[in-house]
């Protein structure tokens, strides 16, 4: 890999990260005031954390969801092409099958996009609101996933595992 | 923004769809194309390095499936959610609407299943 190439894709790791940490705060906001709204005035930073207008996040969700996906499809190439083939020859199998899992949900995720959109954008009336509220959770919970995967396989080398 | 009863059956028959067909593209290993990264090359179809080149170069050519399998899943879901889309209104809301998420949901431990391999080695 050239320089100039290697630091393209570093300065596009590093902005998918940034995304996925803006990514990670909206969709944790998102659905812990979906499962756990705050009850009355909120006093305490849990309570605080929950208080938020949850319809008012999916627009920012699904936007920094296609960007982050963008960005991470963009800089696999460069993962498969100079990162993977160190981590095949040190062992590091489990470390890749959960971040080929972070792949697969990842996929999953963004084709539930437009109907989570759909959902908290114009829900009707007689819609269960566990429908939106679980599909949120699954979009949270493949954030997470992806995010401490992500970490993971970026810091493995240093962990010295 | 506003959504119109055709975007949201749409929307609704994409999702699950997808789900479904992307287990399915991976279980049967059928990429719509592979790409080989470090010779800037895509191949209609799933190709292995193994047919490409000598067992021993294998190694020096990654191919990626991944993007072929999304694409595989996209495709059909894409069809199969603008069928739906057409159909009468009257029809899709007898459709229970966890469908939306019990497909997607049981489709990941499906991938689970089909990564297994990784962590027998």
């Amino acid at each position: 890999m050239s320089r100039g190439t290697a630091h393209l894709a570093t300065a596009l790791l590093i902005i998918h990260g940034l995304v996925a940490v803006a990514l990670l705060g909206a969709i944790t906001h998102q659905a812990l005031a979906a499962w756990a709204p705050a009850r009355g005035r909120p006093d305490s930073f849990f309570g605080r954390f929950r208080a938020v207008p949850c319809a008012s996040y999916a627009n920012a969700i699904v936007i920094l969801y296609a960007v982050s996906t963008l960005l991470g499809g963009t800089v696999y190439l460069n993962f498969r092409v100079d990162i993977r083939p160190d981590l095949e020859r040190v062992g590091h199998w489990q470390a890749l099958g959960l971040f080929d899992l972070k792949e697969h949900f990842v996929a999953i995720g963004l084709a539930l996009l437009p109907a989570y959109w759909v959902c908290w954008s114009q829900p009707l009336a007689d819609e269960p609101v566990r429908t939106r509220d679980i599909l949120t959770l699954i979009l949270a919970f493949i954030v997470w996933w992806s995010f401490l995967v992500g970490h993971v396989l970026n810091n493995i080398m240093g962990f010295g595992l | 923004m506003t959504s119109s009863p055709w975007f949201r059956r749409f929307a609704f028959a994409y999702g699950p769809a997808f789900a479904i067909l992307y287990v399915t593209a991976l279980k049967l290993d059928f990429a719509l194309f592979t790409v080989y990264p470090t010779i800037g090359v895509v191949l209609p179809g799933t190709h292995h390095s193994r047919d490409i080149v000598a067992p021993s170069m294998g190694s020096s050519l990654p191919a990626m499936y991944w993007y072929g399998w999304t694409a595989t899943a996209a495709l059909g879901a894409l069809m199969f959610a603008l069928v739906a889309a057409q159909l009468p209104e009257r029809w899709t809301r007898r459709l229970w609407s966890g469908w939306l998420w019990v497909i997607p949901a049981l489709a990941m431990p499906g991938c689970v299943y089909l990564t297994l391999p990784w962590f027998r080695l």
